[in-house]
Formats: C-alpha cells, sequence, structure tokens
C-alpha cells in the first residue's frame, strides 16, 4: 500500500529552517537478518553477535547499505515521487549502530536555489542513536518541482 | 602495549599501499552486480526500510513518471553492484565451524593485492552524485577501482588503515548512473580484551 502521507512538495513550500520528520529505526536481529538478505551484505558483523565481537566490536551493528536506505527514506517521505536525489556526501560513520539500539534520522533545511530553473535544495541530515551521532552530520541535495511546471 | 619501534613496523606494512594511492585497482575491468535490477529484489530491498514509495513498487506510477518501470531506490548502488557470492562449481562454505567465514567474500579487503592481511573490515563513509535513477530491468556495475587514500591508523577495534576509493556506476552500455567514493577500514583486530567501544 502506497504512503497516504506522502505527497507532493514543491519546492516554493520550502523555508530554510524547516525540520522534516524523524524516522525510528529499531534495531533488532530480525531486523539486521533482512538487511542484510535485503541489501546482500552478509558480513558476518552485521549478523552475528560471536563474530562481530571477535572483530572488536561490542555487539553486531548495521551495515552501510541499510543505514544509507534510512537516510534515502527519510528524505524520501518528505520531497515526494516528484522529488530527486542528486547527492548524498557526509555519510560518515562515527560510531557503530548496534542491534538492541534505535537509530534515528533527522534531517534540516539548510540550503535553497534555483539553478538552471530547477528548485533545488540542501539538506544536513545525520543519524542518532544512544551514543549520540552515529552517522554523519551530512549534506543530502534534492531537487522538487515548482508550481505552475505541469502547466509549462 | 606496543612499542614505538613495533607502532613503526605496522606502519611499515601499509607503505606499499600507501605509494600504490592513485592507482587503478580494477585493471579496466567493469564489475557488475549479479542480476538486474528487479522488482522483487527491490522490494526486499524497501522491507527493511519499511520504505514506502510507490516510484520502487508500482510501475503504473513509474510509467506515469516518465519511467519504463519501477526504479531503483538511489542507494542501492552499492547493493545492485555486489557481483555473484558463489558461481557454479565453485565451494563456497568448507567448513562446520559455527563462525566460518566463506571461502571468497566480495564485501571485505580479501582482493587488495598489497599491504599486510586484514581480517576486519567495515566501510566508514560514503558520497555519491547521482546521475540518474536506474530502472528495473537494467543491470548496473562499477568501472574503476581507484585508490585515493591510504590512512595508517590504530583504532579501538584494532591496526589497519582508512582506505578510500572511487567508482563510476554504469551500465551495461557504459552510461556513468552514478559516482561512489566510498571509504572503508581494513585491519587486524584486537584482543577481544583489548578492544573498547569507543
Amino acid at each position: 500500500m502506497t504512503n497516504p502521507l506522502m505527497h507532493q512538495r514543491y519546492f516554493e513550500d520550502v523555508t530554510v529552517g524547516e525540520e522534516l520528520p524523524s524516522v525510528a529505526y529499531p534495531l533488532t536481529v530480525y531486523r539486521m537478518v533482512m538487511a542484510a538478505g535485503a541489501t546482500r551484505d552478509f558480513n558476518s558483523i552485521h549478523h552475528n553477535t560471536e563474530y562481530a565481537q571477535s572483530t572488536g566490536a561490542k555487539e553486531m551493528y548495521a551495515n552501510t547499505s541499510f543505514l544509507l536506505g534510512t537516510w534515502e527514506r527519510c528524505v524520501r517521505d518528505w520531497i515526494g515521487p516528484a522529488g530527486t536525489i542528486r547527492s548524498i556526501r557526509g555519510f560518515r560513520m562515527r560510531a557503530f549502530n548496534y542491534v538492541g539500539d534505535t537509530v534515528r534520522v533527522s534531517a534540516t533545511v539548510t540550503g535553497t536555489r534555483v539553478e538552471d530553473e530547477v528548485g533545488v535544495v540542501e539538506l544536513t541530515i545525520r543519524s542518532e542513536n544512544s551514543s549520540g551521532v552515529s552517522v554523519g552530520p551530512g549534506t543530502v541535495e534534492v531537487t522538487l518541482p515548482r508550481r505552475g511546471e505541469e502547466q509549462e | 602495549m606496543s612499542g614505538g619501534m613495533q607502532t613503526e613496523d605496522w606502519k611499515a606494512e601499509w607503505q606499499p599501499v600507501v605509494d600504490a594511492v592513485g592507482r587503478d585497482f580494477s585493471d579496466g575491468e567493469t564489475v557488475f552486480g549479479a542480476d538486474p535490477v528487479e522488482r522483487g529484489a527491490i522490494r526486499r530491498y524497501l522491507e527493511p526500510l519499511e520504505f514506502d514509495c510507490a516510484l520502487h513498487t508500482d510501475p503504473a506510477v513509474a510509467r506515469a513518471a516518465g519511467f519504463a518501470d519501477v526504479t531503483m531506490p538511489y542507494t542501492g548502488v552499492l547493493t545492485w553492484t555486489i557481483p555473484p557470492l558463489w558461481q557454479p562449481g565453485e565451494v563456497l562454505f568448507d567448513s562446520d565451524d559455527r563462525n566460518a567465514q566463506p571461502v571468497r567474500s566480495p564485501i571485505n579487503n580479501q582482493d587488495m593485492p598489497l599491504g599486510p592481511k586484514t581480517t576486519g573490515f567495515f566501510g566508514t563513509d560514503i558520497d555519491i552524485d547521482f546521475i540518474r535513477p536506474v530502472v528495473a530491468g537494467e543491470r548496473i556495475g562499477r568501472r574503476g577501482r581507484r585508490l585515493v587514500s591510504c590512512v595508517p591508523k590504530e583504532t579501538s577495534v584494532g591496526r589497519g588503515a582508512f582506505l578510500t576509493w572511487e567508482s563510476d556506476v554504469v551500465t551495461e552500455t557504459g552510461e556513468v548512473v552514478a559516482r561512489i567514493r566510498i571509504g572503508t577500514y581494513a585491519y587486524v583486530p584486537k584482543n577481544k580484551t583489548e578492544a573498547s567501544d569507543d
């Protein structure tokens, strides 16, 4: 079922400083095993506590593709289907996102501009868990449709 | 506990890698993902994320948006460029030890021809420029594997090096759909008792 809350956001609706709805992802073993299969990242550090501990970690921890996906979902929920993602920068993992914790993705509008008649929005985005910021802060550059474009 | 001389010794093992910064380790080969982007695989990618966007699930919506089929989530450029984990005729599992690793894996530092042998490996940072969305039916791969930096460093989990790599993500026709710069940490794990959480 398509997300009924997902509606199309337009460039003209955006204000600098605006916060995107944050998204929380509880990290259970079940979810992390699903993520390993879905992303094809079967490195045992992401689904095997004993193995992860043998590599120096406290527990198994979320994989890179899954964490990238958490950023994309947070952004897509906000930009709507007609938005596009141009780039992700500063996706830097600062702390492991361990099983048994919750990682929450939050983002803020930090810039807007019109570039070649395209509405461009810069978002500053981060992931946080119980130890603080675990990924980022980075930036995601997106485009949004401009009102009246569809009549042109 | 390590003395100064030992510290220099372990860092010196990484010098051939440091010296190779700028080299393209791909030898001109494009490494394609195991399968084309498929609707079912996209659905499975969305599930653990609870990621609900009709562009990725509803062909009619995707077509109305100008695409030939559903689109791959942008961040799928990593997943859909992973080569096959197993090929016919190969033995992948040769031990019944509980935590035994497969004979080979594309997700580690095994294929690095230079530097010390490492068993610990994880991603550290990523920058991606997306040129256009990838559509179901397309197959993508990574062209080029240029080493951008190598910084030996001891961390809480072990001794190793932060490595940064650059690749283009291309379709089978050679069209560039994304550019990736990915950082990894390849290391020799400390004994468990030495490791800390920070």
